[in-house]
């Protein structure tokens, strides 16, 4: 018998033909290939989790041998970090709550105002070529399909695969994550690490408020464990509500709240500039690019503040830190910078997470 | 009945049902200098170093086909890549000689490398951009260092999920030199 057979041939032709064939079903987003993924994933569901029972110990151990030493030195300058970190968030709390205020009363949208949902990250990305992690909440809950996930530090990435029972998240360094932002050049005075910095100037042509990054404290629950409080990092961007010259018009004052609009000068409010973040990998920084240059926003510098920049088509609403500009590198021509981007969530070492319950606008 | 049980292709679907779980548990979680072991890509090398080049494009399409289930990459493309995977591993296969254990490791080490650097090249065909940078070459060395150690386990598995005997297996059935 020859070594390379008639029938050898033709089984081998079929099995790249059937290949070729689901390639292209799942390309053009057809109902079968979704439907055999979603059989899979219910039927394999019970299967990993049971077998998640028996790897947890072997994979803790052998994160015990590999991260002991980092671990520990890690912990150290956590703990110092906190000790810091805590006087500045009492004192943050009383200016989120104002700015959120503040926002309601203007009807702007605020992530207080979403509902969310806290699960945990059950699982990696078993391939090197996406960043997918797993997490133990799906539609059963709530969860749809392009929903940001953020934990306490900032935007993590988003929703992209729903199961009733668990659902994949994509994380924000993927190369396929893209996202509209807006990019907010820090004031001078202001360090990467200040958190609660108000500023208000007087004028008489508009009324705005202003915060720089926050903390705001969003207090939820875990399924089968204690009430947890989590906070995320908001931030809260100058929001300009014109007004006529001269006059400030009365905002609608809730029952029990004393507030006095002002007027402020909105050529010292920091303006943003919007942009597209996408990531590229987990080894290379995510980047921001077409940028529109605005004259009144000056030169980006390196330590702007980038966040996202909500929308009716956007996936996450408006206002979710992502990061800090770390490199900008200017293109020629009409190109624009493309600035590089270190983003505040750790996303190697994601826990519990959160699932902002949001959809756009043009989605509904 | 024993018989269809011992069938290979329900072997098959027996050790991919084994080795998924691990592949999204325990492998997803234990890197090797920040790169996943790719254990569905090693068994079908595998199969295709004992089986054949035939016996590894079908275990190639079902351990791939597996893998595509749980991924977000289209479907399909990972059969196709590990079904072409099994082919080229097949073409070492000798079934009157004794492959020696080393060679079936450099085999599977070689055709792990390749695999991994073509499955971008791949991705960026079927329109899943932005794989093909300077971490690829780490992530090609280093899962063809693993799958070659691997190998050594995962061979015998491959030998066993293909019901080839150790008599069968150095019988002189004269196939290679037609």
């Amino acid at each position: 018998m020859p070594a390379y057979s008639m029938s050898r041939r033709r089984t081998i032709a079929i099995l790249a033909l059937t290949s070729l064939l689901l390639i292209t079903l799942d390309v053009q987003d057809n109902f079968i290939a979704n439907g055999a993924r979603r059989f899979f994933a219910f039927v394999f569901e019970p299967i990993q989790d049971s077998a998640r029972v028996f790897t947890r110990p072997v994979e803790n151990a052998w994160r015990s041998f590999t991260n002991y030493d980092e671990l520990e030195a890690e912990n150290r300058i956590l703990q110092d970090r906190l000790d810091q970190q805590e006087g500045a968030f009492i004192a943050a709390l009383a200016v989120v709550r104002d700015a959120q205020e503040l926002l309601a009363l203007n009807g702007i949208d605020n992530l207080a105002n979403i509902s969310s949902i806290t699960a945990q990250v059950v699982g990696g990305t078993p391939s090197n070529f996406s960043q997918i992690v797993e997490i133990n909440q799906g539609s059963d809950r709530g969860l749809r399909v392009g929903m940001p996930v953020v934990n306490a530090a900032g935007l993590v990435g988003k929703v992209t695969e729903v199961f009733p029972k668990r659902a994949l998240v994509m994380l924000a360094t993927d190369v396929r994550y893209a996202i509209p932002v807006q990019v907010v050049n820090v004031p001078e005075s202001e360090t990467p690490t200040t958190t609660t910095t108000t500023t208000t100037t007087t004028t008489t042509t508009s009324t705005t408020t202003t915060t720089s990054t926050t903390l705001a404290p969003q207090t939820t629950t875990v399924p089968g464990a204690a009430t947890t409080t989590a906070p995320v990092a908001v931030a809260t961007i100058p929001t300009i509500v014109p007004t006529t010259p001269s006059t400030v018009a009365p905002a609608p004052v809730a029952a029990g709240t004393t507030l006095a609009p002002e007027a402020f000068d909105i050529d010292e409010l920091p303006v943003s500039e919007t942009g597209a973040f996408r990531g590229r990998g987990p080894d290379r920084s995510p980047v921001v690019e077409f940028i529109d240059q605005n004259s009144r926003f000056g030169e980006i510098k390196v330590g702007a503040l980038v966040i996202t920049s909500g929308g009716a088509s956007s996936l996450a609403p408006r206002g979710i830190v992502i990061g800090r500009v770390t490199k900008i590198t200017e293109r020629t021509g009409i190109a624009g910078a493309v600035l590089e981007v270190r983003m505040t969530a750790r996303l190697s070492v994601l826990n519990f997470v959160r699932i902002l319950l949001y959809q756009p606008v043009a989605a509904d | 009945m024993v018989e269809f049980l011992n069938r290979p292709i329900l072997r098959l679907i027996l050790i991919g049902i084994v080795a998924l779980p691990i592949q999204t548990t325990l492998l997803a979680d234990v890197k090797f200098f920040g790169v996943t072991t790719q254990l569905m890509l090693c068994l079908s090398i595998a199969a295709g170093v004992v089986g054949g080049s035939e016996s590894g494009a079908v275990a190639g399409f079902i351990f791939g086909l597996y893998f595509d289930l749980v991924l977000s990459s289209p479907l399909g493309m990972l059969s196709l890549l590990y079904g072409f995977a099994g082919i080229v591993g097949g073409y070492a296969h000798s079934r009157t000689v004794g492959n020696p254990r080393w060679l079936n490791a450099l085999v599977v080490g070689g055709v792990s490398a390749l695999a991994t650097l073509v499955q971008p090249v791949l991705a960026n065909w079927v329109g899943v951009e932005g794989g093909i940078n300077t971490r690829l070459l780490r992530v090609v060395v280093i899962v063809g260092v693993i799958n070659a150690l691997a190998s050594y386990a995962v061979v015998p598995l491959c030998r066993w999920g293909l019901a080839i005997k150790r008599q069968e297996r150095l019988a002189l059935s004269g196939d290679v030199f037609l």
